[in-house]
């Protein structure tokens, strides 16, 4: 057995070179202040100091999250119906919808996030089509509704394939039970499918809100060239201004919101999944 | 019972709908018979045409088929291997490189790519297609890893003992035994990397270099100006996508039906269409790589240069492109072209290390640039074209003779306005102020530019645009916030050009080159240089002190300056060209741009002022307009 432990040591030297130590540079490079080198390392926490008392870097936090969260919302809302349709199918009917919705999720995200643009213009096809109606054309891109509307159009597969997947593992006997229990379908949903699908929909969930509250490609093509969230600013930070210090530093915020934001849906998941068990055993 | 069935077919109509049209409006507009993605003119193959003749295009196909392969290929091969080893180590072990074997995938994208990028820099590592590749493989073995270690879990552990037993090398047992239990872990982890390395941007972004783009990086940098090669070169990426879907979906049924009949036959079947399928993928490659890496033998440059690369760094759209093909041909040299979107970019590339042979920029940066000793001389004897050098353009402050750069471009900045919506008097009369009028509450434009912003916001109040008194730059602040907080402009960057030349709204800042082009497509647009005085900017070719080929790079220069390519590329760009002859020519009776207001800039006029670089107010004026910026 020892020869196929070995198999494991040229990866573990990889991911020192190529996912640890990058890490601790993010944080070595968060905690000092431009123009150090090694030799005259000088630990600081100025620019966390300087992200927390700055009142706009603040409210670009705080805009990056309500975004997410209501892309996250959304996801849900459209998300779970559908799922929920795609699992009452026919395994047939089944395999051709899960195909249609992860088809488009190959082609490149900046190719079919671009198509929106043409779109929402302001004289693109949604205005035209609404002048056509007599209203009054409508400001659509560039607006905290074209950036949402990117994010749904973007992640929302991921939450349908989520919530799916966990309807479509769930027991039909348990309905069944229900059913003779005296439940009707409301019950029977509340009670049964809804409890059991939240697994699916909790991972859904990260798989939304992560990529959700880190993009910067999706704000800057549907938000126009101004528009700001935290991956914004963090790219912004690195690629013009070149204060890689502090660019470090909100990266590791941001890193750090994600790890909780994580570590409280996986709580969530896990009193679940007792819950469930416990369940099962009675 | 069927008015559910109705309902359900309407929602998941909605929703298939929701997902295509986009994709389909992006296909059929890439048959447009012009450049709009929002009318329709007619059926034309132009947008595939301009695809199939754009390096740049090829060239980041090429890139992206070669890295997703290759990714593929290493990321499977260490991501089995990995997961075997892994699932027969210690609890301790196992857990430990799970553990950090899931960041990349727990991690937000860009922060993975930051720490990617300090990496390389740290070490010294020149970015471009070796950091690309490298940074691929890092991120797709963890998903290869995460689909092969359930099906080990699976396997039962005597299985590979039992072999062994029996006499099996180790190799053996792992060849004979374990991977085809694995099998479909492995295929579905190669499938994941593939997909993942060829949509990847944000990675990728942050990693590459030295003109080295993939498709996702490509269009990040088009996205800007309206381009329907974009949807032409997305059109083509659909049809292989869903061709390749339907073939690995429809595959087993067609087995299935002809299993019965032909069974011998159908076992050389899937061989065949899979050896198609290498066969297409590397026939591609090799016309890709024959279409972009061509050029003439150099040995002949290597004699007389050294070398025959020459590495440009410029700003985007701004050349003909046909100049540089030009050029490769005469000297028999391949030019590696690499474009930024503003100066302060730039420079932040060429501190992390990144070496060039030729940049572009702007006045105050060159200014920048001396002073932090980035620059070497030019050889004026490899110059004998300088002499063509319209006369305004001699003694330019930052660089008098010469001694370090050539302008390029140059112009001002001025308002362009509808003339049939903004009346002409008010901007005689408030000049800038008119971006604060309440007529023209949501019909303007703001750019995306500190410093432009700010010399309009100084102009305005009277002061010098080059002031680092920071009284005046906070009046400034407060000038250019309360457009922001009453105005309700549109604060964006290049989309400015297509958007005024599509009559989107009534008036924006812009560039003189990019009003020449904007007058000239819509002629209900005029340019307009406020009394205030404007800024006199000039965009010059330097060498860099670390070039590799300062000596081909004169050529270059040189070679620029020409009247026949200098015309070339005032034509296609739209700016103010430095050659004399070609300025005269453009901007006299009968010249291309005789009738435009915003091609020949205006000279001698006291007001207007040229940029100087300055440490101190560079930094607040770099705070100040991002607070400018989220004021909403």
């Amino acid at each position: 057995m020892k020869t196929f432990k070995r198999l494991t040591y040229p990866y573990m030297l990889w991911i020192t070179a190529m996912i640890v130590i990058p890490m601790l540079l993010i944080v070595i490079y968060a905690l000092t202040k431009q123009g150090n080198d090694v030799a005259t390392l000088q630990f600081t926490l100025d620019n966390f100091i300087h992200f927390f008392t700055d009142a706009d870097f603040l409210s670009t936090l705080w805009l990056s999250l309500k975004i997410a969260c209501i892309t996250t919302i959304l996801c849900i809302l459209i998300g779970y119906p559908i799922a929920y349709l795609i699992a009452a199918s026919t395994p047939a009917k089944r395999n051709l919808y899960i195909l249609l919705i992860t088809l488009p999720m190959w082609i490149n995200m900046l190719v079919r996030t671009y198509a929106w643009i043409g779109i929402l213009s302001d004289n693109g096809l949604v205005n035209h089509v609404l002048q056509f109606f007599g209203i009054e054309p409508q400001k659509l891109l560039y607006t905290d509704f074209a950036v949402i509307l990117g994010m749904v159009y973007n992640f929302i597969p991921f939450m349908i394939l989520q919530i799916e997947a966990s309807l479509a593992k769930l027991d039909r006997s348990l309905l069944d039970a229900a059913n003779d229990l005296g439940a009707d379908r409301l019950q029977r949903f509340l009670k049964v499918t809804l409890p059991l699908s939240l697994p699916g929909v909790i991972s859904g969930i990260t798989l939304v809100f992560l990529p959700a509250v880190s993009s910067f490609v999706i704000p800057k093509l549907m938000g126009g060239g101004a528009y700001m969230l935290i991956g914004n600013v963090i790219e912004n930070q690195f690629i013009t201004v070149g204060e890689w210090n502090f660019g470090s530093a909100i990266s590791m915020i941001m890193a750090c919101i994600i790890m909780i934001s994580m570590y409280i849906t996986r709580k969530l998941d896990k009193s679940d999944d007792a819950v469930s068990r416990k369940r099962g055993k009675v | 019972m069927s008015g559910h069935k109705l309902l359900r077919r309407f929602l998941l109509g909605a929703v298939l709908l929701f997902f295509y049209f986009p994709i389909l409006y992006m296909l059929v507009f890439s048959f447009n018979g012009s450049r709009s993605l929002t009318s329709f003119d007619g059926f034309s193959l132009q947008w595939y045409d301009k695809m199939f003749h754009d390096p740049n295009m090829l060239e980041a196909i090429y890139y992206t088929l070669i890295t997703a392969v290759v990714a593929t290929v290493i990321s499977t091969a260490v991501g089995t291997i990995t997961a075997i080893g892994l699932s027969k180590s210690r609890r301790i072990v196992r857990e430990v490189v799970s553990q950090v074997n899931n960041l990349p995938i727990m991690n937000p994208e860009i922060v993975t790519a930051v720490g990617l990028m300090l990496f390389y820099v740290s070490l010294r590592i020149e970015k471009g297609f070796f950091t690309m590749l490298l940074a691929h493989i890092a991120f797709c073995i963890p998903y290869v890893i995460l689909s092969v270690m359930p099906k080990l879990r699976s396997l039962d552990d005597n299985l590979a003992d039992a072999a062994m037993d029996l006499g099996a090398t180790p190799w053996q047992a792992m060849v004979k035994v374990i991977l085809p239990q694995i099998m479909p872990g492995i295929i579905s982890g190669a499938l994941i990397a593939f997909t993942m390395s060829f949509d990847d941007f944000t990675i990728s972004y942050f990693v590459t270099g030295n003109g080295v783009k993939n498709i996702s990086t490509l269009v990040w940098t088009m996205s800007k100006r309206i381009n329907p090669s974009i949807n032409a070169l997305s059109t083509i990426i659909v049809l292989m996508i869903t061709i390749t879907l339907l073939l690995v979906n429809l595959l087993p049924i067609i087995k299935e039906k002809t299993k019965t009949k032909t069974g011998q036959v159908w076992k050389h079947t899937t061989s065949i269409v899979a050896l198609c399928f290498a066969l297409l993928i590397g026939g591609g490659l090799y016309w890709l790589k024959s279409g972009t890496g061509n050029h003439m033998s150099s040995a002949d440059a290597i004699a007389r240069f050294g070398s025959d690369t020459l590495k440009v760094y410029n700003v985007g759209e701004y050349i003909d492109p046909q100049i540089n093909t030009a050029f490769e041909e005469r000297y028999g040299v391949k030019i590696i072209y690499d474009t930024f979107d503003s100066n302060e970019l730039m420079y932040t590339k060429l501190q992390g290390g990144e070496r060039y042979d030729i940049l572009v920029p702007s006045d105050y940066m060159i200014e920048r640039l001396l002073k932090e000793d980035f620059l070497q001389p030019l050889n004026h004897d490899q110059l004998p074209n300088l002499s063509y050098l319209t006369e305004e353009l001699n003694s330019l402050s930052y660089d008098p003779d010469h001694t370090y750069s050539v302008p390029y471009f140059w112009g001002t900045v001025g308002i362009v306005y509808n003339k049939n919506n903004v009346d002409i008097e008010d901007l005689q009369k408030e000049g800038y102020n008119i971006f604060r009028n309440q007529k023209y509450k949501g019909r303007i434009y703001m750019y995306d530019s500190e410093r432009d912003s700010f010399m309009m916001a100084l102009k305005a109040l009277g002061y010098s645009m080059n002031t680092d008194d920071e009284k005046q730059l906070y009046e400034a602040y407060e000038w250019l916030k309360k457009i922001v907080t009453t105005m309700k402009p549109e604060i964006v960057t290049d989309e400015v050009i297509d958007a005024m030349a599509n009559g989107n709204k009534d008036m924006a800042l812009v560039y003189s080159g990019d009003a020449t082009y904007i007058l000239s497509e819509n002629e209900d647009m005029g340019y307009y240089m406020p009394s205030e005085g404007t800024n006199l900017w000039s965009d010059a070719m330097v060498i860099p002190k670390n070039a590799a080929n300062p000596k081909l790079a004169n050529e270059y220069i040189n070679f620029i300056l020409e009247y026949e390519n200098s015309m070339r590329n005032t034509e296609y760009v739209g700016y103010t060209s430095t050659n004399g002859e070609v300025l005269e020519e453009c901007s006299g009776e009968g010249g291309i741009y005789a009738d435009n207001e915003a091609y020949l800039p205006r000279s001698g006029y006291e007001k207007d002022e040229i940029f100087h670089y300055n440490d101190k107010s560079r930094k607040l004026i770099s705070e100040l307009w991002t607070k400018v910026k989220i004021a909403k």
